[in-house]
């Protein structure tokens, strides 16, 4: 600060206060006082109004630089607006913050906010779907299963321009079908199983509502033989069996427009990207995945199929792209796989006599479906 | 005020450079200044974005309060700053208010709707109808909320703008206004724009002057003629097209509708039969007559509407030129795009380059469904994510340096208050404190815009 700000004296062209009640500019004359401590308004009508030099603030994110906003913290409503730079540079605090205000009501909301989607996402929805599953007529399982077969080829379409394609080789699909029967046995499902195979490289398979086992080329071209697509075919149907795609699929439609809520407008297209990832790579629980298993090896045994073929997947599966853990999503990145592996050993009899589970020709046709 | 009709025509003088005229025309007006340059708009749109990727998206509170701060305070009605006070705390707490209240709502109703779709319609789109017009409602209510939010924290002079209760009243009389409007194919649309912009400007306040809208709905015909010219022309066209001299000979209308465009293109023995196709270019005429009908009705109502309003001692004179905004978007969006595909091609260049070509291509070709590589597979997930976000905050920034920023400054230098003696008349007004503050119109995405 100059001797000259000491003195008082201080151009004020332009300068305008206005009084947070009448909005009429005031024509004021500025001034420091008190060793340069207090700022000085002077009204046209010859009224003072003082601001304390370390309670004047600038408004941030002003346009122009031609002129600049003051207020005072002790008035919410007064302002001065000046064009002088060197009233700017005599303020001391002229761009300290605010303190906030509500803190404590902000963090309960918050907290109440995240509350309210967990408890949403976590309880309410996964109660609410589960019971549903009971109830929903076969026709519309099985419209939910096409709707969201139908999201998932056109998520995982490269191109943008079409789903991607289901392979419909008629001898390939033959020998699926002949698969299905043989695994299914006398067992009466509520549903009938529609089976189908995508041209993709993915080594994967899934279950989708109203009796869809879907696998993807990528995994019989993995498999070691017929027997382990069998196997991985009993899993899934396991999952149809007991709805669990059903749950799912009404878990998602649940916590979509909460997702989208949550992520305004970002990303709406990333929570649905985000679900459909989560449909494909259905991390059921582990309860449901045992049970599947369980039930793959009892069609499996029931189909004169050795049911470490199950294992033999796995361990295949885990072999191969183990240190790729994205891939195999649904069989590689549950924790247990060790268990699920002697769990499969274990349901082997060792007086039955095992067959495969189709003839040579009927693989070397599967093999050749996408063809 | 008689001087309004001499040049406020829809299609009045060609665009000239805005403050000559007003100064040689009215001396005694008080004329509305736009100060602040691009550059700084676009710096501050940049900053305040990329602290909104980095937070993953918790700033944007901040950003739209300090985004607003600058374009409020670049308006200077009379060469005095409007002031934008909102507090971003506020906005966010709002925000999670909105949340809470809202996650019921949408999680629980929409797996009900979805439910009861497949179980009874056997598809979802009933549930999704079903839930998009069950959000209808609220979307006007938000709307109301968030405008008496903003005036609410709106300022002049240091005295407070305001907008009283009446969200509710807002709702269903859009609902209703929506229904007449679609029941007469759009015929009554002027009258809904009308007495919706009446309910509002009614309620706002400037300290403790009303603001009132006079006028009559029909007075906004004017600025639909542009579009009705254009339907009517698309009509004849149409009509011309395929009864009068068809362009598919043996094809009757009956036909094309059943069965559509493919069976149309399935031989092509037909499609050598064509009379003149090239007339079908007629329809891109009539597409774009039509886009710039929509945005002449939108602005030609904004500037009838504004000259029309009047508070106490106080009158307004809009001359915004429709066609001028119309050049402002396609000229900013074009731009907006262009700079944006740049941007995209640069990061998907330097990515390749740093990560390898293939690997780039197997991580983002999948969409991030297929992890493929040695990275951990939420690494890829979160890059994508704030790819995704970056993108669309880059479209954010451009939108608002290229289009938002020469709209505002079009509307400030033309806008100016003929009349304003009844400012000595008018004292400062209550807070308008509200707990959620635009929360609800943040959450329905409504909130976007500036």
């Amino acid at each position: 600060m100059t001797d000259v700000l000491a003195t008082r004296a201080m151009d004020a062209t332009g300068a305008s206060y206005f009084d947070g009640d009448v909005p009429q500019p005031r024509e004021v004359t500025l001034a420091l006082t008190q060793g340069q401590s207090l700022l000085e308004i002077t009204l046209d009508d010859g009224q003072v109004v003082e601001w304390p030099l370390t309670e004047v603030r600038a408004l941030p994110d002003i346009s122009g630089r031609a002129q600049y906003v003051l207020r005072w913290t002790g008035d919410p409503l007064a302002r001065l607006v000046s064009p002088n730079p060197f009233l700017l540079s005599a303020l001391p605090q002229a761009t300290r913050r605010a303190p906030p205000k509500g803190r404590g009501r902000l963090i309960k909301w918050a907290f109440a906010a995240v509350a309210a989607v967990a408890l949403q996402i976590f309880v309410l929805v996964p109660l609410l779907a589960d019971n549903m599953a009971k109830f929903i007529p076969v026709d519309g399982e099985k419209a939910l299963g096409e709707a969201t077969f139908g999201h998932i080829r056109e998520a995982l379409d490269d191109t943008g321009l079409s789903p991607i394609e289901v392979c419909t080789s008629e001898v390939g699909t033959t020998a699926l079908n002949k698969l299905v029967a043989k695994l299914s046995g006398d067992r009466a499902f509520r549903q009938d199983v529609t089976i189908a195979v995508l041209d993709h490289e993915m080594v994967n398979a899934f279950a989708l509502p109203g009796g869809y086992v879907v696998l993807f080329r990528g995994l019989i071209e993995a498999a070691d033989g017929p027997d382990e697509v069998a196997a991985v075919v009993a899993h899934e149907i396991g999952h149809v069996n007991s709805r669990d795609p059903t749950r799912h699929a009404l878990r998602s439609a649940g916590s979509i427009g909460v997702l989208g809520l949550l992520f305004g407008d970002f990303a709406g297209g990333a929570a649905v990207l985000f679900l459909t990832e989560r449909l494909i790579a259905a991390q059921y629980s582990q309860a449901a995945e045992t049970a599947a298993d369980e039930f793959a090896h009892e069609a499996l045994e029931d189909a004169g199929i050795s049911p470490a073929a199950l294992g033999r997947m796995f361990e295949n599966l885990q072999g191969e792209h183990g240190d790729r853990s994205g891939v195999a999503a649904h069989f590689l990145t549950h924790p247990a796989m060790g268990d699920r592996i002697r769990a499969a050993r274990a349901a082997v009899d060792p007086d039955a006599a095992y067959g495969p589970s189709m003839p040579d020709e009927d693989w070397a046709a599967l093999q050749n479906i996408c063809k | 005020m008689t001087d309004r009709s001499s040049n406020a025509g829809p299609w009045g003088t060609p665009p000239t450079a805005p403050t000559t005229p007003i100064a040689a025309k009215a001396p005694g007006w008080m004329k509305v200044e736009f100060v602040g340059s691009r550059w700084a708009l676009f710096w501050l749109a940049l900053k305040t974005g990329f602290l909104t990727v980095i937070t993953l998206g918790i700033y944007r509170f901040w950003m739209k309060t300090r985004l607003r701060r600058w374009y409020w305070s670049a308006i200077r009605p009379g060469g005095h700053p409007m002031e934008y006070v909102g507090d971003p705390i506020e906005k966010l707490l709002g925000f999670f208010i909105a949340v809470v209240i809202l996650t019921f709502y949408i999680g629980i109703v929409n797996l009900l709707l979805m439910f009861v779709s497949f179980s009874v319609f056997n598809s979802s789109w009933v549930g999704y109808l079903a839930s998009f017009a069950g959000v209808i409602p609220l979307w006007f209510y938000a709307r109301y909320r968030a405008r008496r939010y903003v005036l609410g924290r709106t300022r002049w002079r240091g005295v407070r703008f305001g907008l009283e209760k009446g969200a509710w009243g807002y709702a269903w009389r859009a609902l209703v206004h929506w229904a007449i409007t679609i029941c007469t194919l759009g015929v009554l649309w002027p009258r809904m724009t009308f007495w919706l912009e009446k309910y509002r400007t009614d309620r706002t306040f400037f300290g403790s002057a009303r603001l009132t809208q006079a006028g009559h709905w029909t007075m906004l015909y004017r600025g639909a003629v542009p579009i009705g010219v254009s339907l009517a022309l698309t009509v004849v066209l149409t009509v011309w097209i395929i009864w009068l001299a068809p362009v598919f000979p043996q094809t009757t209308f009956a036909e094309l509708v059943s069965e559509g465009w493919d069976g149309l293109f399935d031989e092509d023995a037909e499609l050598q039969a064509l009379a003149d196709p090239e007339r079908l270019w007629l329809f891109v005429f009539c597409i774009l007559g039509l886009m710039y009908g929509a945005v002449h009705y939108r602005w030609a109502a904004k500037r009838i509407l504004a000259n029309y309003k009047t508070a106490p001692g106080i009158t307004f004179h809009s001359d915004v030129k429709p066609p001028r905004i119309a050049v402002i978007y396609v000229l900013g969006v074009f731009l907006s795009y262009l700079v944006l595909t740049v941007a995209i091609l640069a990061v998907i260049l330097i990515g390749a380059a740093m990560l390898g070509f293939d690997s780039f291509l197997a991580w983002f070709g999948l969409g991030g469904i297929s992890a493929v590589g040695d990275w951990p597979r939420w690494v890829a997930v979160v890059l994508m994510g704030m790819l995704y976000l970056s993108a669309f905050l880059l479209w954010g920034v451009l939108y608002n340096t290229f289009v938002t920023f020469p709209i505002m400054r079009h509307m400030a230098l033309t806008t100016r208050l003929p009349d304003y003696h009844g400012l000595d008349h008018i004292s400062q007004r209550a807070r308008d404190d509200f707990a959620e503050a635009e929360g609800f119109a943040e959450a329905l995405d409504l909130g976007a815009a500036i």
